[in-house]
């Protein structure tokens, strides 16, 4: 257990802490909701990852999980008056309207019902493939955010909820994501992480080997929507209002972009992808502002961040066909190869 | 090539942080002579779905600027940020405009769930934001920092049921609603009990039919609302929906009078719908045709003599938006945030362009509606209903 890598690993996380630490403490406001947004992406990232990059399997309906788990959070933890307020309506049905519970189990039971709702969507979808997986499950996403548009009794419709308690800080969005990444990586490592990749690889040769595809399937779809319904949990108490129109196919896009940039099927390509995507989107704001070069001002026009992180993205993909990491992982082994050679050139 | 993405990886991060640190030491230099500038932060949807809106308000908070380019003998300077119609950016961009580029108040957005998204970001900061044309009463609710320049959805429900009562006589009322639609959904809410209270008659309403954005059949709905033989229809919803809506109907030969809201008062929807909506009635803010006040007047000569085009009314509300920040500050003496808010909260009679302006506890507008119909293709002013 205590052996040298296991101890450099912990005192890589343990660094980590430190310099979250460090950056909550000394950056401002601004800075320190987009480093939350990182945390969040980077759980919901992965958890897209586990299911597109891992198993194969490419899932179109992430915000609809999202969606459930900030809904099932965000009713649970609003107090009663809140929920009063909100629900001008129509009045909120009565078994959820004295409900009030901590963020932290609201957050767990938003996972948990996002994990049943997708197991029970798994086990009819997932005897589809490629393509027609991707529409069935982009399909049931749109049909989530119809369904809680609907229920005005429920989820207040379209109005949407406001007045969340903002629980959402850097120890919750920053821890919830290092759990995740040392969940993915040792599932990774396991006997079932190894069955994943190898239904990815070639679904007849793994059932030749005697795996059970639709269990391990269903496996992967379950825990990856557990990990979308956190995610959704974090991001609307780091919002403090949610609607139904914030978990449309665009947001699964954005998580889908993070994990194809990083390189599908890689966790610390995700994890690095994410920071990235977050940090520049802020980061390139100064773009759309008229710009002074000292002898020519370029007049303000809105949109040209976007134009310039397409651009960036073109170019990833144009050179890297597979995503910054590809398939690689970041290790201790790669660290100590990448550091190893500096020390070699230096000397 | 596994060095190569590492390295390439690292570039991008040091550039990422290289840009984030130079952007920030940019500030601290703005910062450093005390203010004597005054900021407004805007934040409005610039790029995606709602960029259109977007752009007719920053129109309007130009404009402004450029005939009241001073208070209290400071200039004014107004950082405009694009929220990209998405309601996390929206927050982000809020979160920026307070803690980043230290504005003395925010004006925006377009679209209630933006303006929503930025709501407790403003309230923790303790800055004053004025919504442009966001209706859903949450936006305002429970928050001592957000007001409105336009009035909310109760009381343009509560208009039209008034004039469906009154003017048109009507007993029983169809409604379709725009079920995805907050603003659709609140107004129907605000029509029904209002019109159920005017009736007596629980039953008044007849029908109740629900689209999605983005529909284009709606003949179920019509035919039922035909079977129900109500005596007017009420409508509100997105202009090109409700404009397929009013043409079907035409086309199944109903002939009952379509109520709607503000959003039908675009080009467009008389544009898809042609002969078929001539002879419906809406309510609206604001009518360039009728000036409400004197503010309008300089309003409207100035934005024809600039665009030489005719202003829609969310163009005139940011530009309410900005006048009465400005006027706030006055009254307040400082540009202080807290002091602005206050002023703000005590606003009652103010001339603006699109109507006279009074913010009541909760920081909404109650000023009065305009009903407009639609006379061989074009808009016509009907008249003005005041607040109760």
């Amino acid at each position: 257990m205590f052996n040298k890598k296991n101890l450099y690993r912990m005192g890589l996380i343990l660094l980590t802490v430190i310099v979250l630490a460090i950056l909550n403490s000394v950056l401002g406001k601004y800075q320190v909701r987009i480093l939350n947004l990182a945390g969040i992406y980077i759980v919901l990232g992965l958890s897209l990852n586990l299911i597109n990059g891992f198993t194969g399997l490419f899932s179109l309906g992430h915000a609809g999980f999202m969606a459930i788990g900030a809904y099932t959070s965000a009713l649970l933890t609003m107090s009663a008056v809140q929920k009063q307020a909100n629900f001008f309506v129509q009045p909120i049905v009565p078994w959820l309207a004295n409900i009030e519970l901590g963020f932290l189990p609201a957050m767990m039971i938003g996972g948990i019902v996002s994990a049943i709702i997708g197991a029970l969507l798994a086990a009819p979808i997932l005897r589809l493939k490629d393509d027609y997986l991707a529409i069935a499950t982009l399909g049931f996403g749109e049909i989530i955010r119809v369904i809680f548009t609907n229920t005005q009794s429920l989820t207040n419709g379209a109005l949407g909820l406001k007045g969340l308690t903002r629980f959402t800080n850097v120890p919750y969005s920053w821890g919830i994501a290092l759990l995740t990444i040392i969940f993915m990586f040792s599932l990774r490592r396991s006997s079932y992480g190894k069955a994943f990749m190898a239904i990815r690889e070639d679904e007849i040769a793994a059932e030749a080997m005697g795996i059970d595809l639709f269990k391990h399937k269903l496996l992967a779809f379950t825990i990856g929507s557990f990990f979308a319904g956190v995610g959704g949990a974090l991001l609307a108490h780091l919002m403090g209002t949610i609607d139904p129109l914030m978990f449309r196919f665009l947001m699964t896009f954005n998580i889908l972009l993070i994990v194809v940039l990083g390189g599908i099927g890689s966790i610390s390509g995700t994890v690095i992808s994410a920071i990235i995507v977050t940090v520049s989107m802020e980061a390139l704001r100064f773009l759309d502002s008229a710009i002074n070069l000292g002898f020519v001002v370029i007049p303000s026009v809105p949109g040209m961040r976007m134009v310039l992180f397409s651009m960036l993205l073109m170019l990833v993909i144009l050179f890297y066909q597979h995503g910054l990491m590809g398939r690689d992982e970041i290790t201790l082994d790669t660290l100590g190869g990448f550091f190893g050679k500096f020390k070699k050139k230096e000397a | 090539m596994k060095k190569i993405s590492l390295l390439l990886v690292l570039v991008l991060v040091l550039s990422i942080a290289l840009t984030a640190c130079s952007s920030s030491s940019n500030d601290v230099a703005v910062e450093e002579p005390t203010q004597e500038v005054v900021k407004f932060g805007v934040f409005e949807p610039l790029t995606g779905a709602n960029a259109a809106g977007g752009a007719m308000e920053i129109e309007g908070i130009e404009l402004a600027q450029e005939l009241y380019p001073e208070v209290l003998g400071m200039p004014i300077e107004l950082v405009v940020v694009d929220n990209k119609s998405d309601k996390v950016e929206a927050a982000n961009a809020a979160t920026k405009l307070v803690d980043q580029d230290k504005v003395n108040a925010v004006i925006g957005s377009w679209g209630s769930s933006l303006s929503m998204a930025a709501g407790p970001i403003v309230m923790d900061a303790g800055i004053p934001a004025v919504g442009t044309s966001c209706t859903n009463p949450l936006v305002t609710l429970g928050n001592d920092f957000y007001f409105r320049v336009t009035f909310i959805d109760s009381f343009q429900g509560v208009v039209m049921a008034n004039y469906a009562y009154e003017v048109l006589g009507a007993s029983k009322v169809a409604i379709v609603q725009e079920i995805s639609n907050d603003y659709s959904v609140g107004l129907v809410k605000f029509f029904t009990d209002e019109f159920i209270k005017l009736t007596g008659d629980a039953d008044s309403i007849v029908y109740v039919a629900n689209y999605n954005t983005g529909d284009q059949d709606f003949t179920a709905q019509l035919t039922n609302i035909k079977s129900m033989n109500p005596d007017a229809i009420f409508a509100p919803g997105n202009y090109s929906e409700s404009a397929m809506l009013i043409k079907q109907a035409k086309e199944l030969d109903i002939t009952t009078p379509f109520l709607g809201a503000d959003t039908w008062e675009t080009p467009e929807f008389i544009e898809i719908g042609g002969e078929a909506v001539n002879g419906t009635v809406f309510s609206t803010f604001f009518d360039s045709q009728v000036p409400l006040t004197p503010e309008s007047e300089v309003f409207l000569d100035a934005y024809r003599a600039k665009f030489n085009k005719e202003p829609a009314s969310v163009t005139a509300l940011a530009y309410d938006a900005y006048i009465l920040l400005v006027n706030a500050i006055e009254r307040a003496g400082s540009a202080d945030p807290a002091a602005i808010r206050d002023a703000l909260a005590e606003t009652t009679g103010f001339d603006g362009a699109a109507g006279v302006i009074a913010l009541d506890a909760n920081g909404d507008a109650v000023k009065n509606a305009v009903i407009k119909t639609i006379e061989n293709g074009e808009f016509t002013y009907l008249t003005t209903i005041a607040p109760k």
